[in-house]
């Protein structure tokens, strides 16, 4: 398999998710495409595009909350922070991702 | 195997997004509609030989109804292979549990390869294939 056609791929499918959800893909390209090969790989090995930034557990439930996009899962969270957890996708409104603090929910008075 | 262009199908039999199969000249193909732009492909997926006009178009990308293997229809390439099943915490009875086994072990040696792609044109209304083109 071809890791840039792949990533091209999740690319188009990932768009068409997070739009409607008020997010889109970080403007910083170099970052996007190192987070998109990550997935490319954690697909090859499991079958699905987990979070690059998520430990698996080996608990099904839980694991099927990190498959990438995860935003509906992470919803007030990542409204909070406007960005996901590793920050592939930033709230629609986002110019500069580098100014987003990346804030556990704890420290967002979610937990 | 000519350039030769062969009628396939009216373009109006497949709304954008949708897909049809046909057989020219013993060689089973699907048209795709992508959004008014139409690609043919080998209607035989690249990993098991399923029927590929009864998975999902999703822009440019085809997906096998069997095990979700993807192609890009404008190359035939093969984006990934099939997506491993999971029956969770359920412990299948020891006799189908053996039969999924042994269909695992040898599903592990099945590659997923490329599919052929042909040239298309419109002309007349119609979507034309040559069917020694790739």
């Amino acid at each position: 398999m071809n890791i840039e056609s792949r990533k091209k791929a999740l690319r188009y499918f990932f768009g068409q998710v997070v739009g409607p959800l008020g997010f889109k893909f970080t403007p910083d390209a170099e970052l996007m495409d190192f987070l998109l090969e990550q997935e490319v790989m954690l697909e090859g090995k499991h079958g699905i595009p987990f979070c690059p930034c998520q430990p698996l557990r080996h608990d099904r439930a839980r694991d099927m909350q990190i498959v990438c996009p995860c935003i509906p899962f992470h919803r007030k969270h990542f409204d909070a922070i406007k960005r996901c957890w590793c920050g592939l996708f930033v709230h629609k409104d986002v110019l500069d991702p580098d100014k987003l603090p990346q804030l556990s929910p704890k420290e967002v008075g979610l937990e | 195997m000519s350039d030769k262009f062969i009628r396939a199908i009216k373009a109006d039999e497949v709304a954008p997004g949708g897909m049809k199969a046909v057989e020219l000249d013993g060689n089973e193909i699907v048209i795709c509609n992508c959004g008014g732009k139409y690609y043919a492909v080998q209607r035989r997926c690249g990993h098991m030989n399923a029927p590929l006009d009864v998975g999902t178009l999703d822009g440019v990308y085809l997906t096998c109804p069997m095990h979700c293997a993807q192609f890009d229809v404008t190359s035939g390439e093969a984006l990934f292979g099939p997506v491993p099943h999971d029956l969770g915490d359920e412990i299948p009875p020891p006799m189908l549990g053996g039969y999924l086994q042994n269909i695992g072990m040898l599903m592990k040696h099945v590659r997923t390869e490329s599919i052929r792609t042909y040239t298309t044109k419109l002309e007349a209304g119609w979507v034309q294939v040559a069917l020694g083109s790739a």
